[in-house]
């Protein structure tokens, strides 16, 4: 089957007071429809950099800079990254972007795609809600983009579905909470809600377990877990702990200073079967997983 | 990132400040006697040899009376910049650190000094006490005592609960040396810097706003920037030069000491960090 | 409890707290009166006045009283709205009359070229969108330009205005009658207009408001939310509108201290007849009826909107009152 998702070569950079920095590396890999792909890593590894890409919302400059993205949306074949060229000027050693014009042609390029064939849940579930709207407006927000025919009174009962199918206690209070009233947890657990409200064909959860407890942390991954088992959909899960990735994932990438150094099933890491890096090698066995044997 | 941006700012506008300092420190030892300037054979002369920036109505030399005109706000601004800052800077830590009655206290005293209009209560004053620009410049600083302890409060606030400073309190040290030294030296050194500067900006612009109404500021034929500004009134577009150069001069320092006290404080968080 | 009843409640508090601050404020006037050196009597009184109007101050100021039951006859009268008469500046009138049109004159001033002011700032914002190496070459030299006190910004338009009406007039053999030109205009907006102008342009005031408004909305622009509201597909407009609207609100509100301050020189720069021209009119000829019915209209006034700007912030942020501020 061919790759709803596949990303060849990118490269992102970002001008530092120590000069150009590339963050990501010439990355690459695919994501077939239904499957769920892991992203490993350490902290600063490009992880969020690459999704971001993906989302077409890296911030900063010049950012990406190279390489290619195409998603495949039906029988279509968009290329996100198709005008990088034409912004980017090379005068002898010197690379310069027009960061400007590049997104507004991102912009107008991912509009019809954002939400419909792919959205996000953010790292930090504090500050990926509005704090001045309640949640339960922004799960019918999606769910008015996803299904506009509704009438409100059947956007509001939808709305306090959803927020009951990501587990949340009491759906119907929180449906009129603000953000600020909400635990960590519950955050997160209202942005998958107001993120699957809105029927992607690619779900990206970046971290959406690092900065809360432990605990929580389990639960959303148990929540997660249920999410697939209830519906096959295609995910991006990015995370650092490994632990987590092999229980979500099919497939996994593990990335280091900007670059894949593995891609591989998540069972063959699971039984450690095969050769592995030293990078994964070392991270599976500080988390005391079958290692394999080091390359 | 903008490294070496910074640094020609920083060396324009400390050259302005510089410059500034200089005037006023040796403007007092210039002797001067404002009725010897008058010389009616040389009215409204345009710059040039002997009056580098010309002469005003009476003949008088206009760079002569630009650097004379300093010594109107030169102390006074100094000692307002370094009362505010002080006062401000005690005042926000005690109410960022302190807790209960001494917290609500000085809350209470900085948001009612912070509702009086500035320039109308110090007209008020003025109106009253008649007063001399060292009183004027002290009311000055007592009206920006508020504004300089929200800051500094904010930052006292959001100190006292990182780790290091708990960390401190745990081995034991002072709180008045942490309270002193760790937290206002050297984590609201860049904050104080920013606001001294602009409380000498304020003076400079009451004394020579004073000076322009010419009530209540320094009086002709004594020289200040203000009252060098105010001869526009009577010169009817004839000549510019008089009025002109105090007002460059006004705009000229009141930048520099702002943007001074900005770049030097950006330079210093960037260090700290 | 309902958010409405918090509401009220939390609205209530904040005014009781407002007139406590008036209170304060007018007591820190009234101390500053009875700090006159010598005989206060004197000090306030301008030369020559009569007996019996000193006779009549010293009850309506409480001077005969010690400072505190003198501060509350005097506070009762004012918060009545009765400040005396005017001295010197219209002599006999009521206070109150005598200000009040004046201080709505500069109130209407001062808030719409802060308005003006506002609107320039968020265009500017929207258009010039991050800071650039580029735009700093132009914001570094305008920065010194806006530096500029607002009365020498004053000074320099009325010369410029000068000029230009002189270049005019002068062929057909008039002159104007004084260095100010606009007083052919008295019964036009035109003054007002360039008062205005002046304001915005001077203390910083549009450069200040620039920044802030840009900074505040750039941050809100790399939100993470509002990139979750993107990656959602929905319009980030009105989000980023919504979470605008306090800062906005409180950038003016923090603002209008500092023009209520320079509108005072402006207003006297190009004679027009509002609040601060009044003042410093009677404060020239210790009219102190009138400098003090005025110091506590400014005071007032900075107090109201500061309440205001409480109030809709706790109507705009379910943050706010949930903490019970
Ligand atoms: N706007 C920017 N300007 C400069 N450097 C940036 C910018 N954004 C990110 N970086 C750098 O890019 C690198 C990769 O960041 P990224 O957020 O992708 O890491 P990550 O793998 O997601 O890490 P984490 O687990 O902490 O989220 C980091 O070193 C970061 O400092
Ligand atoms: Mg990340």
């Amino acid at each position: 089957m061919s790759p709803l998702l596949s990303v060849e070569d990118l490269v992102i950079e970002f001008d530092t007071a120590r000069g150009r920095r590339r963050v990501v590396d010439r990355v690459s890999f695919d994501l077939a429809p239904g499957e769920v792909l892991g992203i490993l890593g350490e902290s600063g590894s490009g992880k969020t950099m690459t999704t971001m890409a993906v989302l077409g919302l890296v911030a900063g400059e010049p950012g990406v800079m190279g390489g290619s993205i195409t998603l495949r949306d039906g029988d279509d074949e968009i290329g996100l990254l198709s005008d990088l060229e034409q912004v980017i000027s090379r005068k002898g050693k010197r690379v310069s972007k027009n960061c400007r014009k590049w997104r507004r042609m991102v912009h107008a390029r991912m509009r019809p795609l954002w939400g419909r064939m792919m959205t996000a849940v953010f790292q930090n579930p504090r500050h990926s809600l509005d704090p001045l709207m309640t949640v339960g407006a922004q799960v019918e927000e999606s769910i008015a983009l996803a299904l506009p025919d509704l009438t409100a009174a059947q956007r509001g009962e939808k709305a306090v579905d959803w927020l009951d199918r990501v587990q949340m206690n009491e759906p119907g209070r929180v449906h009129g909470s603000y953000p600020h009233e909400l635990s960590g947890g519950m955050c997160q657990r209202a942005m998958i809600a107001v993120a699957l409200a809105r029927r992607p064909k690619l779900l990206i959860a970046d971290e959406p377990t690092t900065g809360l407890d432990t605990t929580v942390r389990a639960e959303i991954v148990e929540l997660f877990r249920a999410l697939l088992e209830e519906e096959r959909r295609s995910m991006m899960y990015i995370s650092h702990d490994i632990r987590e990735v092999l229980y979500l994932a099919d497939r996994v990438i593990v990335m280091k200073g900007g670059r894949v150094v593995e891609t591989e099933t998540a069972e063959n890491l699971r039984l450690g079967r095969g050769q592995r890096a030293d990078y994964t090698a070392m991270l599976l066995s500080a988390a005391d997983l079958p290692s394999g044997a080091a390359a | 990132m903008g490294d070496s941006r910074l640094r020609v700012g920083l060396y324009l506008s400390g050259t302005v400040v510089g410059l500034v300092l200089l005037l006023g420190v040796i403007a007092p030892f210039v002797p001067y006697d404002p009725a010897d300037a008058v010389d009616y054979d040389q009215l409204l002369q345009a710059p040039g040899m002997g009056h580098i920036f010309g002469t005003d109505g009476q003949g008088r030399d206009v760079a002569m009376r630009l650097l004379k005109g300093t010594e109107a706000f030169f102390l006074p601004g100094l000692m307002a910049a370094a009362l505010a800052t002080v006062f401000g800077a005690l005042c926000g830590a005690v109410s960022g650190y302190a807790g209960g009655w001494l917290r609500g206290g000085v809350l209470g005293t900085m948001q009612l000094i912070d509702t009086l209009p500035r320039l109308v209560f110090i007209i008020l004053v003025c109106t009253i006490l008649n007063p001399s620009i060292y009183l004027i410049a002290f009311v000055a600083a007592v009206l920006f005592v508020p504004s300089i302890a929200t800051v500094i409060r904010r930052r006292v606030e959001a100190l006292g609960s990182e780790d290091y400073i708990l960390a401190h309190v745990a081995h034991g040290f002072r709180p008045v040396r942490i309270l002193l030294y760790h937290i206002l030296w050297l984590q609201c050194r860049p904050l104080l810097i920013r606001q001294a500067t602009y409380v000498f900006g304020y003076v400079l612009f009451v004394e020579v706003a004073l000076s322009y109404l010419g009530d209540y500021g320094v009086q002709e034929p004594d020289p200040s920037w203000g009252n060098m500004v105010a001869q526009a009134r009577g010169l009817r577009g004839v000549s510019a030069w008089p009025w002109a150069v105090p007002a460059v001069a006004i705009v000229v320092t009141i930048a520099g000491f702002l943007a001074f006290g900005n770049l030097l404080a950006r330079a210093d968080e960037e260090e700290v960090r | 409890m309902s958010r409405a009843a918090r509401l009220a409640i939390a609205a209530l508090r904040r005014a009781a707290g407002g007139l406590l601050l008036l209170v304060g404020a007018t007591f820190v006037i009234y101390i500053t009166i009875r700090s006159a050196p010598g005989d206060a009597i004197d000090a306030i009184s301008p030369m020559g006045t009569p007996p019996d109007v000193k006779a009549r101050l010293m009850e309506e100021f409480g001077l005969d009283r010690d400072p505190f039951t003198g501060y509350i006859a005097w506070l009762m009268r004012s918060l009545f709205g009765d400040f005396g008469e005017s001295l010197v500046f219209s002599p006999g009138a009521p206070v109150m009359e005598v200000v009040l049109p004046a201080f709505g004159r500069t109130l209407l001033l001062s808030a719409s070229a802060l308005v003006a002011c506002l609107i320039l700032a968020i265009l500017a914002a929207l258009l010039l969108g991050e800071p650039s190496r580029r735009q700093q070459l132009l914001t570094g030299p305008l920065y010194v330009a806006t530096a500029a006190p607002s009365f020498v910004v004053a000074v320099v338009f009325v010369q410029f205005v000068n000029w230009g009406i002189k270049a005019f007039l002068v062929e057909g053999g008039y002159v104007p009658p004084s260095w100010y030109p606009l007083e052919m205009y008295t019964e036009s907006l035109v003054p007002y207009v360039f008062a205005g102008l002046t304001l915005i342009a001077g203390d910083g005031l549009f450069m200040d408001f620039f920044n802030s408004v840009r900074a505040d909305l750039n941050a809100l622009r790399n939100a993470q939310f509002i990139a979750a509201v993107k990656a959602k597909g929905a319009r980030t407009l009105g989000h980023i509108a919504r979470n605008m609207v306090m800062p906005l609100l409180s950038g003016y509100a923090a603002r209008l201290p500092i023009v209520l301050g320079g509108v005072v020189i402006v207003e006297y720069v190009f004679t027009l007849d509002g609040g601060g021209y009044v003042l410093l009119e009677a404060a020239r000829e210790r009219d102190f009826p009138v400098v003090v019915g005025l110091s506590v209209l400014f005071t007032a006034t900075i107090i109201a909107v500061n309440l205001l700007t409480d109030i809709i912030r706790a109507l705009v942020d379910p943050r706010e009152v949930a903490h019970g501020g």
